[in-house]
């Protein structure tokens, strides 16, 4: 059986007054995916997944849910159900009343409805706790019950809305393994939004970058770290060394190019990029930089330099190395092995990197 | 905390700063000022149902014995009963209007910004601050120029008018903490926008209904000057009592009356407060 495509979103805009919030959104979700908008604050994010609720209407495009337009259809009749930032637990109920809500609305009868919240509480592991009151519940007690309240109607498509910001950090990585697990015991189609990029990456499918209103890159976590489409992305996904470099060949899907510091270099072409040119940027993340006082083996680029920072993350080392013609620092993460920082700052470095490592970004603005 | 290092500079500073710091406190100057304070506040007030049990008409110490009388006497004084009525029909009809007019406008201060909203804010809380007396003769003015007769209706026009600041504060303060993606989870989970009125936003600001209710009934039973300006010949409780203190023989059944609309007033105002608590609590 193939997967069918729960979501078609297409040429969806959205404008408040003259600022136009989303513009020509184009998405398909399959069925059982779980999918992350990430973005910063303001990029339109929140519009998108409040479009697809039915809270907001589109001003331009078409938005599909299973096979059906949703342009006439009210948020009350769509077959989604939203986890909200604030959980919005109804505060005058109490926890099983609270999700029960929908179901009385079904029409279910008693039995059928005390069952199926029994059912929804035991799954977020919140069993046996339908009498407690709303206003008794903590932090991540409430996001359980939010999350419950909303599986428990059986969606075809569950929204999240920045549902682990209000969480402490423990709790969060917790809870992001948790819904990972439920989504897919459940496998039902989950869109969320996020800031975090971490949570992004843990717990998505795919993840959907948007900057300003405008989707920019849709791919598998591991492809958009691996492959960004551009800057922006490239830096708004983990850390990013962004270097400078001159195509001197192409040839067989490689481009031979002089980078920045590090001379010529193989890069493999990024096929993800779209504005092309002579005039290069490369990226390379920090921890695919190899740092070492003697020059190191096996290594394709090679660039001397001297420490100017060293902090310890506990799981790793940072360094900053300055070189002559590389106008900012270059970050480099190591791996905290042996409990030691072996670099200090003013050491004279090497750094060593493999042709795979460099990351083609397309052609540099102006 | 003693420790060795903190022990002698507490000793430096012993004499100097606590033994003055005792002395002065050895008279309760405070106690006193405050109990002072709260005998001139409610010793008065105090003094209307005290008298009310009093065995003779003259308001005067030493009383001459126990007596329900008055109390009594109150259920056959049928123009009282009549000033009665027309004051819980005013009070009823100018709650309901000031509360409704109140959630209204509090549910638009709070959830909205607009042009003006600052302005509109400060005219509804100005019978606040403005001399009754000057509200009541320029509303006697108007209401006179527009044709309408002083009658219950120009009171409880005018009572609406200072019992709305009363129903916009409460109100405003069941929706300050009233999330409103509550309403939206309702809707998103199947529910109608009436049925969300019905289900999430009346039980939530419910109690800031009944308190706001409470209040401005209230402060319509009790106000005088407006009613004395607007009632024409259908006197409200407190101008037919004003009336009526000005025959000695009639004071002590105005004494019985005065304590149990004190005593309703202040279950009114605690149940009142009950409920704005609650409200709070539950948001």
């Amino acid at each position: 059986m193939t997967r069918q495509n729960i979501i078609e979103i297409s040429g969806v805009e959205k404008r408040f007054g003259s600022f136009i919030a989303v513009r020509d959104l184009n998405l398909s979700l399959k069925e059982g995916e779980f999918f992350s908008l990430l973005g910063p604050s303001g990029c339109g994010k929140t519009t998108a997944l409040r479009m697809i609720a039915g809270f907001q209407d589109h001003d331009a495009g078409t938005i599909r849910i299973d096979g059906q337009d949703m342009a006439q259809i009210p948020a009350n009749k769509r077959p989604t159900n939203m986890v909200f930032q604030s959980y919005a637990i109804f505060p005058h109920l109490n926890v099983g009343d609270n999700v029960a809500f929908g179901l009385r609305k079904l029409n279910l009868g008693k039995a059928e409805t005390d069952a199926r919240v029994a059912e929804a509480l035991e799954m977020v592991e919140l069993g046996g706790l339908q009498s407690r009151k709303a206003t008794e519940l903590s932090g991540g007690q409430r996001q359980r019950v939010a999350l419950a309240r909303a599986l428990v109607m059986r969606p075809k498509v569950l929204l999240l809305d920045e549902p682990l910001s209000a969480l402490d950090k423990n709790l969060r990585e917790a809870m992001q393994f948790e819904m990972r697990r439920l989504q897919q015991k459940l496998g039902i189609t989950f869109v969320m939004v996020t800031h975090d990029q971490y949570e992004a990456m843990t717990m998505s499918d795919r993840i959907g970058v948007m900057f300003k209103g405008q989707l920019k890159q849709v791919d598998k976590p591991e492809v958009l770290y691996a492959r960004p489409c551009s800057r922006e992305v490239a830096a708004f996904i983990g850390g990013m060394n962004f270097l400078d470099a001159s195509v001197t060949a192409k040839a067989e899907g490689k481009l031979q190019a002089q980078v920045q510091g590090f001379g010529p270099l193989a890069i493999d072409v990024n096929p993800n990029v779209t504005r092309r040119g002579t005039k290069l940027l490369t990226g390379i993340r920090p921890e695919q930089l190899e740092i070492s006082a003697k020059k190191p083996e096996g290594y394709d680029g090679y660039l001397q330099g001297t420490v100017t920072n060293a902090a310890f993350y506990g799981e790793n080392v940072h360094y900053h190395v300055t070189a002559a013609g590389v106008p900012q620092p270059i970050a480099v993460s190591v791996p905290n092995y042996f409990h030691t920082v072996d670099h200090q700052q003013g050491d004279p470095v090497w750094l060593g990197v493999q042709n795979a490592s460099v990351i083609d970004l397309g052609a540099r603005e102006a | 905390m003693n420790t060795p290092t903190s022990e002698p500079l507490a000793k430096a500073l012993t004499p100097a700063i606590r033994k003055p710091r005792r002395r002065s406190l050895r008279f309760p100057w405070l106690l006193v000022y405050a109990i002072a304070y709260l005998v001139f506040l409610y010793l008065p007030v105090l003094l209307l149902p005290l008298f009310s049990f009093n065995d003779g008409t003259i308001v005067a110490f030493p009383m001459k014995g126990f007596t329900l009388k008055w109390y009594a006497q109150l259920g056959a004084q049928d123009t009282l009963l009549q000033a009665m009525v027309n004051s819980l029909i005013v009070g009823s009809v100018t709650a309901l209007a000031a509360t409704s007019l109140g959630l209204f406008a509090a549910r638009a201060y709070v959830r909205y910004r607009f042009k003006g909203r600052e302005l509109s804010e400060g005219l509804v809380m100005l019978p606040l601050v403005i001399p009754g007396i000057i509200v009541a003769s320029s509303m006697l003015v108007l209401f006179i120029a527009l044709g309408l007769k002083p009658s219950l209706t120009t009171v409880i026009l005018g009572h609406v008018f200072v019992a709305l600041p009363f129903a916009v504060s409460i109100m405003k303060s069941a929706f300050d903490d009233f999330d409103q993606s509550l309403e939206e989870a309702a809707f998103d989970l199947g529910e109608s926008v009436i049925g969300t009125f019905r289900r999430v936003t009346l039980p939530i600001v419910a109690p800031g209904i009944v308190a706001s209710l409470l209040v401005t009934f209230t402060v319509s039973f009790d106000e005088f000057v407006l009613a004395f300006f607007l009632s024409g010949n259908q006197p409200t409780l407190p101008v037919y009592i004003w009336s009526q203190i000005r025959f000695p023989a009639k004071l002590p059944n105005t004494l019985a009356l005065g304590s149990l609309l004190l005593l309703a007033s202040v279950v009114l105002l605690l149940i009142a407060e009950y409920f704005r608590r609650r409200s709070n609590k539950s948001a």
